[in-house]
């Protein structure tokens, strides 16, 4: 009989934000959860669940879930606070907002919203109200993922790499001849669902080989490890370029066809010779060097057979193919000095040059983590450089390609006779509120979100930035250390207590169906947002709830979501995209300037980025002798966390208790430290002080502490006492700029 | 022919991810999981051997082999452990007296003591999932789609047509109890 009373409802964990999220298939008695599982998919290949996700009711169930609104009673930070009612809490909230925004300006009131992965209404809500009331949205990115959009919008003219670096995998195929996962580790974090991938193509032959300064799970499945050191691996991907071209292995008609290869650039300013610059007209069009007539012709030229090698003169311009200047780059890095950069053996990147332009093809899996060094986006275009010249891009549609993520015009856009939105990277939000620039900001938001624990250089937080707040809202689960400073606490649903619409894993996009109703007095992120934009006067945007604002995005005519209801959602996964058939052979116009990719940036010659440069890291000690901080610290991700959720939960605390910084052998026994002993790490900034792992599995020379654990859980200081908030310059003006939380040098000493 | 369900663990498919043991808490209610997961060949989890940069590390699901002679059935005075027709070991919690001899007799040391409920516990190979046509709950949960389950008797199940074309061996085991989990070890790496 009882178990009858148990029914099962289909839903998402997004927890891990991005490109992984698992379908749930939830069992519930009585508005209990009792059991989740991993839901059927079309191909039995992407049903799948991992241990954070078993642990979806450890959290539900937490002990110490946020039960009801509060307000502090203590100090910022203190942790005291007091029940209040949410009328109390939403009408709290309207009065200081319309107070600050009346000395401030609106713009002075910002959304601190975490990664859009984790949900599409949660996140359109407060994007909403920021677009209704004009005030500040804080983008997510600059945690750590703005160095891979950054380098992937001038190479490929696109937010993300992966359907042109790994469109097979995406397309479900798992046939490469080889596999270079380079700076991730898909076997613990993202792009955790290319692990099975990866593995079926091993399976089937391909030979694998992992890039990465820890021998990580997924260094263990290689043919060949290369442990690089941190913030190198553009010097890397130099001197694989200078093997390939030193013995001709490159792909001269992907080359020609689908990149600016063969486009002149003038040797003295950098720039693209124009058809203008013939003689003749004012075409702005790419020129190339026909080898049959021996002369320049506008890139559309029918008959054209352009070079992509040699030196022109054009009208009296010096000039050369851009493919020539990255052959010149590549010229100065041979495998012995990439390897004094680089640390990794001269002949093994002679050989992996080789093997990469030898084999049929090569599937790129990458992420963010090599990204978040001060140089991160160059690092990214280094490897697509590497693919693009080998003709290892899907650069031809064959079910591979992706659409955008989808779009957040109906939030943004709520009513286009109100002033827009404002936004600010998260780097630009520290000098908005310690210096006013470009703007003052006075309050905060924040939404699934840990900003205090995640973001750069904790004591900056604490002693520049939350004193000078005016007013601070967090919408949280627990009291994480971000929650403590709180003015108001809200308490807000799991993903289990309402629903959203989750556009992954991709290529599908999945219904997160509420399975059970809200606990204590929790709310959803959409519900809250509504109750506050009542009280500002902008109620009717957010009729019918989440199911209103699914419905928003499902009717706003992206392409992508053609025929997708929610009602037929309701019975499982959908394609997010119309696949034409694998057979349709398109090229895709990249959306670069030029429609190609771009190996050679005309905009960033003047920053003397256009090719792939080598730049030293910022802070990472590549010469360490003599150095105060001679220690490279970096900070990988571990399976047990996805940043810092999950660092709570018991049954994976049983499992990994405690926050370890890895040493390697070398490093320990020249500071005498040994396995399980407390040490300090430290720089200028701050320290930390925990439990030392003494291990090969780090390079040497290199430390790390795995990100995510808050702050309470180190017997001192946390990841983000070391970090820094520098920003590149070059990031700010391509994109956003990113925190470099790769790129942190440290000492570490034992503690007598 | 008579069932024998048993495993197949293929160690290149396992990624040490612990999802299994999470998995098997969970659907078991058990006090500790009765799948884990050790790191080969180093006392610490998720440990390489060897000096960097010349690493290896593999992982070792471990738990009850479901032997077909078992050792644990003979020894339990009660009598609460038992041979099922069709391959499993089940111990039945409510006959257990938790005299901890079975997990004296286990040659795979896969026999764990709840303090708690005073009771042995082990991997009953999720008999009530099998019994309803479902595969083991860790089987469904493993990230890598590492460990597969299925009648060893029937030549054409997916763990014979595996056995059949990788290389798989047995965990050590004493002459006779004949174990149910085959591990196909992983691939040397071939370098570049």
């Amino acid at each position: 009989m009882e178990k009858e009373q148990v029914k099962t409802i289909r839903t998402v964990c997004p927890a891990h934000c991005g490109i992984d999220a698992c379908g749930i298939l939830a069992h519930v008695r009585e508005n209990r959860v009792v059991k989740v599982e991993p839901a059927e998919f079309p191909n039995p290949k992407d049903r799948r669940i991992c241990l954070r996700g078993l642990s979806s009711l450890d959290i539900t169930y937490h002990p110490d879930r946020l039960k009801y609104p509060m307000k502090r009673t203590g100090d910022r930070g203190e942790g005291r606070f007091e029940r209040i009612s949410w009328d109390e809490a939403l009408d709290t909230i309207a009065e200081r907002f319309k107070d600050i925004a009346a000395k401030y300006g609106w713009p002075s009131i910002g959304w601190t919203l975490g990664g859009p992965g984790a949900g599409t209404t949660k996140f359109g809500a407060y994007l909403r109200l920021a677009s209704l009331t004009g005030s500040t949205r804080v983008s997510a990115w600059g945690y750590g993922d703005a160095g891979l959009p950054c380098g992937s919008r001038v190479l490929f003219g696109a937010q993300f790499p992966y359907s042109f670096l790994m469109g097979s995998f995406l397309a479900g195929r798992a046939d490469p001849e080889m596999v270079v996962v380079w700076g991730s580790n898909p076997a613990e974090s993202q792009p955790l669902n290319m692990m099975r991938r990866i593995m079926d193509a091993k399976e089937k032959g391909a030979l694998l080989v992992v890039i990465d300064p820890r021998y990580t799970v997924t260094a263990a499945k290689a043919d060949q490890y290369l442990g690089v050191k941190p913030g190198t691996d553009t010097a890397l991907a130099l001197g694989i370029m200078h093997v390939i071209f030193q013995k001709g292995l490159q792909d001269v008609e992907f080359i020609k066809r689908h990149s600016v290869g063969p486009y002149l650039v003038r040797t003295d300013t950098g720039e693209f010779i124009r058809a203008k610059d013939l003689g003749a007209g004012d075409s702005e069009d790419y020129v190339v060097w026909d080898r049959v007539s021996n002369t320049p012709r506008p890139r559309g030229a029918a008959e054209a057979k352009p070079e992509i090698t040699g030196a022109f003169t054009v009208n009296g311009l010096e000039c050369k193919p851009a493919f020539q200047l990255l052959m010149d780059l590549a010229e100065i890095y041979p495998p012995q000095r990439a390897s004094e950069i680089t640390g990794v053996p001269a002949q093994i990147i002679a050989r992996l040059g080789e093997r990469i332009g030898t084999a049929g093809s090569v599937t790129f899996v990458t992420h963010m983590g090599f990204t978040r060094t001060y140089h991160g986006d160059i690092s990214l275009r280094a490897l697509g450089t590497v693919a693009a010249v080998t003709g290892n891009v899907d650069a031809v549609f064959r079910g591979g390609h992706l659409p955008a993520v989808l779009n957040w015009r109906p939030f943004l856009h709520a009513d286009s006779s109100r002033p827009s939105y404002s936004r600010l990277g998260i780097l630009q939000l520290y000098d908005a509120i310690i210096s006013s620039k470009p703007y003052p900001v006075k309050a905060l938001w924040f939404s699934f979100i840990n900003f205090l624990n995640q973001c750069a250089d904790s004591s900056k937080i604490i002693n520049e930035i939350f004193p000078k707040l005016e007013f601070i809202v967090a919408a949280e689960l627990f009291m994480t250390p971000t929650a403590r400073y709180a003015d108001i606490l809200l308490p807000v649903c799991t993903y289990l207590e309402f629903s959203d619409l989750i556009p992954f894993s991709y290529p599908y996009v999945q219904l997160q169906q509420k399975v059970i109703e809200p606990l204590y007095e929790s709310r959803s992120d959409v519900k809250i947002a509504a109750g506050l934009a009542e009280r500002l006067g902008f109620s009717e945007y957010f009729d019918g709830g989440e199911e209103g604002l699914i419905d928003l995005i499902l009717d706003s005519g992206h392409p992508s979501l053609e025929g997708i209801t929610r009602e037929n959602l309701e019975h499982g996964p959908m394609t997010l995209y119309q696949v034409p058939g694998t057979d349709q052979e398109i090229d895709i116009p990249f959306s670069t300037p030029s429609k190609k990719i771009e190996i050679y940036s005309e905009a960033l010659r003047e920053v003397g980025q256009a090719l792939p440069v080598y730049l030293e890291p910022i802070e990472t000690p590549l010469r360490p002798a003599g150095k105060k901080y001679p220690l490279a610290f970096i900070q990988g991700h571990s399976r047990f966390r996805t940043h810092s959720m999950f660092a709570n939960v018991s049954s994976l605390l049983a499992m990994n208790p405690e926050p370890l910084v890895e040493i390697n052998p070398q490093d320990a026994a020249q500071r005498n430290i040994s396995d399980d002993v407390m040490v300090t790490v430290f720089n200028d900034r701050g320290k930390t002080t925990l439990k030392a792992r003494v291990t090969e599995g780090v390079r040497p020379g290199v430390v790390n502490i795995s990100q995510g654990w808050w702050i309470d859980q180190f017997e001192e200081g946390s990841v983000n006492h070391l970090t820094h908030a520098i920003i590149n310059p070059v990031q700010e003006a391509i994109y956003e700029p990113n925190m470099h939380m790769n790129d942190v040098a440290v000492e570490v000493l034992g503690i007598p | 022919m008579k069932k024998r369900f048993g495993l197949v663990i293929d160690q290149e498919r396992c990624i040490g991810c612990e999802a299994c043991s999470v998995a098997c808490m969970q659907e078991n209610n058990s006090c500790a999981p009765l799948i884990r997961v050790k790191t080969e060949n180093v006392d610490q989890q998720d440990t390489p051997e060897g000096r960097f940069p010349d690493l290896k590390m593999s992982f070792l699901p471990l738990l009850c082999n479901h032997c077909s002679h078992p050792p644990c059935v003979d020894v339990c005075p009660p009598g609460a452990l038992a041979k099922r027709e069709d391959g499993p070991v089940i111990l039945d919690k409510e006959v257990c007296d938790g005299c901890e001899i079975c997990i004296e007799a286990c040659p795979f040391d896969a026999i764990l003591y709840n303090p708690e409920k005073e009771k042995a516990e082990k991997c009953n190979l999720c008999v009530h999932r099998i019994d309803r046509g479902l595969e083991p709950f860790c089987v469904i949960c493993c990230e890598g789609q590492a460990i597969h389950f299925g009648d060893l008797s029937d030549p054409d199940s997916e763990v014979s047509q595996i056995l059949t074309k990788k290389e798989a061996i047995l965990l050590e085991n004493p002459e006779g109890v004949e174990p149910s989990v085959y591990y196909c070890p992983p691939r040397a790496p071939r370098g570049l």
